[in-house]
C-alpha cells in the first residue's frame, strides 16, 4: 500500500493484479495508439520481460508496450491510470536490481523503439535524445565533434540513457568525471496521470527546485524520462594506461589510497580480484592477467598529452610501494583495449564459476577499502561462499559478487546470509547499499540500514507527488511501511525467487 | 511584536541562542520596518534549530535561515519574523584526507573549510559570489557558483549529502559520505539550490579536490568586449582543461586587478584560470598564447598568489551594487547577452547625472552574463524606467529558453517584476513539494516565487 502526500492511499491493493491476463478491451485501447504490432500479450513472449539482468527476480508483466514518441508514451500511461494498471518503463533490460519488473503486475513500457537522437549541438556540447537510445551511441553520435557523454557503464552497448537517467549509472570513468547525474540537464517526462513535464533545460538553470537531479535515478517510481537533454565532453586527447598485479587483494586496495591521496586524478581506477581472474582468463576473452595473481588493479590518466607521463609513473611508484609484483603499460590502442578487456568482461565470464551468480553493489569510503575487503574474505570464508570481486576502486564502489547454484536450497541460504552481512558491513564502515545499480526489489529490504522510518516516509511522499496514485513502478526503491525491519528480519534477498 | 516573540522564544532555547535585540538591524531581510526580524536565533545544535522551527510552524512566523547573513537580501527582500543563522553549528564532524570527502556544520564559512582541508593540500573548488565570508550551508542552499564551475561544476556536483531540519521541524539526513549513492531518491539534489524553501541545511558532506600545482591567471585586454567574444568562446570550447573562462568589462570594476592603473577606463578584459601540475599548465597557456596571437594582444600574466588574488577579487564583485541581475542563455548565445548588457549600459547613463557605473562579468562556458549598477537613483521615474526594461528583457530570454533573475535590486524593482521570473511548466511538482516539507508555508518566504 502506498500512501498518498495527501493521507489517500491506492485505490485498490497492487499485489491483486498479479497473474490476472491483460482484458481484451485494454489491449484493445493500448494497440489503437501503438499499432497492434506493439502491444505484447503471449504469455511466452512476456517471457522476456520477466527478469532484468539480475536474474535472481522473476515476474512477468501482464503485457508489454512499445510507444515509439512521447505522445505515444502519453496516451499509453493516460490507459494504464484510468484502469488502475501500473506502469513498468524497460530500456535495455540490463539493470542490475530487479528495478524494470512488474512485481504488482501492470504493463512493461519498453523504450526500445524510442531510438532516435534528436539534436547534436556541438556549440553548446549537448544533445537531445530519445530515451531508448544506447549509451555508445550516443558517444558515436558525438564523437564527429571530438565530444563523448561520459559515463560509461559496463553495459554501454546495450543499456540506454533513459535506464541510465533512472537508475543514475556510473560506470569506470565516473571517478574523474562523475555519474549520470552531472551529465543530464534537462528531461521530458511522462508522469502516471499521462501528464507531460518538461524539467530543467540547460539554458534554464534554476530558479528553481532541481527536480532533474531529484528525478535522475528514481528508478522509473516518477514516471517515465522520454527524451534527455545531456551535456557532452570533449574526447581525450590522450591516455595512459597501467596494469598493476597484486599477489594481496589488501595491497591492491592500499595501493589506491596512496594514489588518490597523493594528489593524482585518475580517470579510472579499477580492481579485479583472483576469483574473476580466473573466469576471465578461462573464457574467450582471456586478457593474459596471471591467474596466480590475487588482484589485478587498472590504472588510467586522461587530458592533454602533457603531464601525463608523469602521472602514470607516479601511479606505478605507488603500486610497487603498496607492493605490486609487476606493472605492465599500454603503448598503444591495441594494448590499452587488451589491458581492459580483463575489467571488461569481468561480469560477463562468471558464469562459468557456477550457474547462478547474486551481483552485488555497495560503496564504502576509500580509506576504508582495505579493512571491508579483509572483512568480506572472512564473511565468504564463514558462511563457505565464493565471492568474485570487481570494482571501480577509486570511488570506493564494491561489487563483490557471489557465485553459487540456486538448485540446492542449503547453498542459497548460504548466500543469502553473507551477502546481508556484507551489505551490513559496508554500511557500518560509513557506506551505502548501492553505489550505481539502484535499489529496485533487490535492496529493498536493506533501506532500513540507512534511512530512519521519517526518512522512508518523506520518500514515499516524495513520490506520492509526481505519481499520486501508485502506478509508476510501483514496489520498488521504498519498502513497505510493514515490512520496514532491520534487515536480519526482513524477507531475504529473494535469492532464486 | 518583538518582545512577544521574543518572551516564547526565551522559554524555548539557550540564553546565547536569542541574540540581543540591538543586533536585528544587521540581520535585515528588507529596507522597511517588514524588513527587521522580529528575533534573530543561532541555534547551537540542529536539534534546538528543530525546536525553533516547530515553535514557529505553531505560531505561523515566516523563518529566513541564513549563515552569515552574505545573501540575506538574495532574490528580492521578504518580510519575515525569524532569522535563523546557523553560524554556530560549524563543527568540522568528519575529515578524512585519504577519502577527500568532509562532514561539516553547514555554519562552517568556506574560507574556513578552506583553512582546515589546505594543510592537506585539499580544496572545495566551490566560489559562489562573496565565498569569502559565505556559510557552506548558504553555498549549498542556493546552488552556488562561480568562475571555477567552468572546470569543476556548481554546488551540486560537489555536495554528497546533506541534513535538512525540514519547515516542519523533522531533521532528515540524505546521502552521506561516499562519491557514488543511489540508494533512494537523490532527495540531495532537490535541497541544493532550494533557498532555503524547504527548510533549514545543518550539515553537508562534500567531495574535495587535490589543490593545483599551479595556478596562473591570463588576462587578454580589448577596447570592446564584443570583439572579446569569439576568443572567449573559443576558449571555452577547447578541449583542454581550463579551470575558468570569464569575460569583464570593464576589467577595472570590483577590484579585480592587481595593477588596475596601468589599465584604460574601460578595456575589457577575458580572463583565463589555468590551474593543474606544472606541465599542464605550462601547456595550455603555451597553447592559449599561440592560438589567440593572431587575434589578441599579449595578454598579462599572473601567477601563484596574484592570481588567487584575481579570482577572490572576482568573487567580491557585486560588493555595494545597487542591482544585479544574472541573465542565462545557451552559451552560443554570448553575442545576444553581450548586446543585452550593452544596452543595459546605455540605460544606466541615461538615467543617472554621471555618479553611477555598470558592469558585467560573464562565465562564459555556462552562458551566465551577470550585469551590476553602483550608484543608481532611487527615484521614482528611475525605477519605473529599469523595471519595465528588465521586465522587457526577462520576457526576450525566457522566449529564448533562458532567464532573467534579480539576484539584489531596489525594493521598488524588485516588488514590481519579481526577482524571479516566470515558473516552468513543472510549477506544481514544485508546489507539492514546497507543501510537503514546509506545510505551514513559512519557509524563506518570496524565494523562487514561493
Amino acid at each position: 500500500m502506498i500512501s498518498s502526500a495527501r493521507g489517500r492511499t491506492t485505490h485498490s491493493n497492487p499485489r491483486e493484479y498479479v497473474a490476472k491476463p491483460l482484458a481484451s478491451d485494454v489491449l484493445a485501447e493500448l494497440a489503437s495508439v501503438v499499432g497492434a504490432d506493439w502491444v505484447i500479450s503471449d504469455p511466452d513472449r512476456l517471457l522476456v520481460y520477466e527478469a532484468d539482468a539480475q536474474t535472481a527476480h522473476r515476474r512477468a508483466p501482464q503485457a508489454v508496450v512499445l510507444p515509439s514518441d512521447t505522445r505515444e508514451t502519453s496516451a499509453v500511461a493516460r490507459i494504464l491510470h484510468r484502469h488502475g494498471l501500473p506502469m513498468v518503463p524497460r530500456g535495455g533490460g540490463t539493470g542490475l536490481s530487479g528495478g524494470a519488473l512488474a512485481m504488482h503486475g501492470g504493463v512493461v513500457v519498453a523504450t526500445s523503439r524510442m531510438n532516435r537522437i534528436l539534436e547534436v549541438d556541438a556549440e553548446n556540447r549537448r544533445a537531445v535524445v530519445q530515451c531508448g537510445v544506447f549509451n555508445t551511441d550516443l558517444s558515436d553520435a558525438a564523437a564527429p565533434f571530438g565530444l563523448h557523454y561520459a559515463p560509461d557503464p559496463s553495459s554501454q552497448t546495450a543499456c540506454t540513457i533513459g535506464g541510465n537517467v533512472a537508475e543514475n549509472s556510473g560506470g569506470p570513468h565516473c571517478l574523474k568525471y562523475g555519474v549520470t547525474t552531472r551529465y543530464v540537464t534537462g528531461l521530458r517526462v511522462v508522469l502516471s496521470g499521462g501528464e507531460t513535464v518538461w524539467l530543467g533545460g540547460q539554458s534554464r538553470e534554476a530558479p528553481s527546485f532541481d527536480l532533474v537531479g531529484l528525478f535522475v535515478g528514481s528508478e522509473g517510481c516518477f514516471g517515465l524520462a522520454t527524451e534527455v537533454e545531456v551535456a557532452l565532453v570533449p574526447v581525450p586527447e590522450a591516455t595512459r594506461t597501467l596494469l598493476a598485479i597484486f599477489d594481496s587483494l589488501e595491497d591492491a586496495g592500499h595501493a589506491v589510497t596512496a594514489i588518490v591521496s597523493a594528489g593524482l586524478l585518475p580517470a579510472a581506477l579499477e580492481i579485479v580480484d583472483q576469483n574473476t581472474i580466473k573466469a576471465v582468463e578461462a573464457s574467450i576473452f582471456s586478457a593474459g592477467y596471471p591467474t596466480d595473481a590475487a588482484a589485478a588493479l587498472v590504472v588510467e590518466f586522461d587530458g592533454i598529452e602533457a603531464g601525463l607521463d608523469r602521472d602514470a609513473e607516479e601511479a606505478e611508484r605507488h603500486s610497487r610501494r603498496a607492493g605490486a609484483r609487476e606493472i605492465r603499460r599500454a603503448e598503444t590502442a591495441e594494448e590499452r583495449v587488451a589491458l581492459w578487456k580483463g575489467r571488461k568482461k569481468a561480469f560477463g565470464t562468471m558464469g562459468r564459476l557456477a550457474p547462478d551468480l547474486l551481483v552485488q553493489d555497495a560503496t564504502v569510503p576509500r580509506s576504508r577499502l582495505p579493512a571491508v575487503l579483509e572483512r568480506i574474505s572472512k564473511i565468504a570464508a564463514r558462511y563457505d561462499v565464493q565471492v568474485a570481486n570487481v570494482f571501480h576502486a577509486g570511488d570506493g564502489n564494491l561489487h563483490p559478487n557471489i557465485v553459487f547454484d540456486r538448485r540446492s536450497p542449503e547453498e542459497t541460504r548460504r548466500v543469502e546470509e553473507a551477502s546481508g552481512e556484507i551489505m551490513a558491513v559496508c554500511v557500518e564502515a560509513g557506506g551505502t547499499i548501492t553505489g550505481e545499480h539502484g535499489v529496485g526489489v533487490d535492496k529493498k529490504k536493506y533501506m532500513p540500514l540507512v534511512f530512519s522510518p521519517e526518512e522512508l516516509d518523506s520518500l514515499r511522499k516524495v513520490k506520492a507527488i509526481f505519481d499520486p496514485e501508485g502506478l509508476a513502478n510501483p514496489g520498488k526503491v521504498v519498502p513497505d511501511p510493514e515490512t520496514e525491519l532491520p534487515w536480519s528480519q526482513a524477507e531475504g534477498p529473494g535469492v532464486g525467487q | 511584536m518583538s518582545a512577544a516573540v521574543r518572551e516564547i522564544l526565551a522559554g524555548v532555547v539557550g540564553p546565547d541562542t536569542l541574540r540581543p535585540e540591538g543586533e536585528a538591524e544587521q540581520w535585515r531581510t528588507g529596507p522597511g520596518p517588514g524588513g527587521l526580524p522580529a528575533a534573530v536565533l543561532l541555534p547551537a545544535s540542529e536539534e534546538e534549530l528543530a525546536q525553533v522551527l516547530g515553535v514557529a510552524g505553531e505560531e505561523g512566523w515566516p523563518v529566513m535561515p541564513a549563515g552569515s547573513g552574505r545573501w540575506l537580501e538574495g532574490g528580492g527582500s521578504s518580510d519575515v519574523i525569524l532569522v535563523l543563522s546557523t553560524r554556530r553549528i560549524r563543527e568540522m564532524d568528519v575529515y578524512e584526507p585519504a577519502d577527500l570527502t568532509f562532514t561539516a556544520g553547514a555554519g562552517l564559512t568556506l574560507a574556513e573549510l578552506t583553512a582546515a582541508t589546505a594543510p592537506n593540500g585539499q580544496w572545495l573548488p566551490l566560489d559562489p559570489p562573496g565565498w569569502a565570508v559565505g556559510t557552506l550551508g548558504a553555498a549549498v542552499a542556493i546552488g552556488g557558483n562561480g568562475s571555477l564551475r567552468h572546470l569543476y561544476g556548481t554546488a551540486r556536483d560537489h555536495i554528497l549529502g546533506l541534513t535538512l531540519v525540514s519547515g516542519e521541524g523533522e531533521i532528515l539526513r540524505w546521502g552521506g559520505r561516499v562519491v557514488k549513492n543511489v540508494a533512494g531518491f537523490d532527495m540531495t539534489r532537490l535541497f541544493t539550490g532550494s533557498w532555503g524553501t524547504l527548510g533549514v541545511i545543518t550539515s553537508v558532506s562534500g567531495r574535495l579536490f587535490p589543490i593545483p600545482e599551479r595556478d596562473v591567471t591570463l588576462v587578454f585586454r580589448c577596447e570592446d568586449a564584443k570583439r572579446l567574444a569569439p576568443a572567449a568562446r573559443s576558449v571555452a570550447l577547447s578541449s583542454m582543461p581550463v579551470a575558468a573562462v570569464e569575460l569583464l568589462h570593464p576589467l577595472r570594476s570590483g577590484g579585480v586587478l592587481p595593477n588596475e592603473a596601468s589599465t584604460a577606463e574601460d578595456d575589457a578584459g577575458l580572463v583565463v584560470r589555468l590551474l593543474g601540475s606544472e606541465a599542464v599548465v605550462g601547456e595550455m597557456e603555451a597553447r592559449l598564447r599561440r592560438d589567440l596571437a593572431g587575434e589578441l594582444s599579449e595578454p598579462d600574466r599572473l601567477s601563484g598568489e596574484a592570481s588567487r588574488a584575481v579570482h577572490a577579487g572576482l568573487g567580491d564583485w557585486e560588493a555595494g551594487a545597487d542591482l544585479v541581475a544574472r541573465l542565462r542563455l545557451l552559451p552560443s548565445e554570448l553575442p545576444t547577452l553581450l548586446a543585452e548588457a550593452e544596452s543595459l549600459g546605455r540605460l544606466t547613463r541615461e538615467s543617472s547625472e554621471g555618479d553611477s557605473r555598470c558592469s558585467i562579468t560573464s562565465h562564459v562556458g555556462a552562458g551566465v552574463l551577470r550585469f551590476a549598477v553602483w550608484g543608481m537613483p532611487s527615484t521614482n521615474g528611475v525605477q519605473d524606467h529599469w523595471s519595465s526594461a528588465l521586465a522587457e528583457l526577462r520576457g526576450r530570454l525566457e522566449n529564448g529558453g533562458g532567464s532573467l533573475v534579480l539576484s539584489r535590486g531596489p525594493e521598488a524593482v524588485t516588488r514590481r517584476i519579481g526577482a524571479w521570473g516566470g515558473r516552468g511548466e513543472e510549477a506544481p511538482l514544485v508546489d507539492g513539494l514546497k507543501a510537503e516539507f514546509d506545510p505551514h508555508g513559512i519557509m524563506a518566504p518570496g524565494r523562487l516565487g514561493l
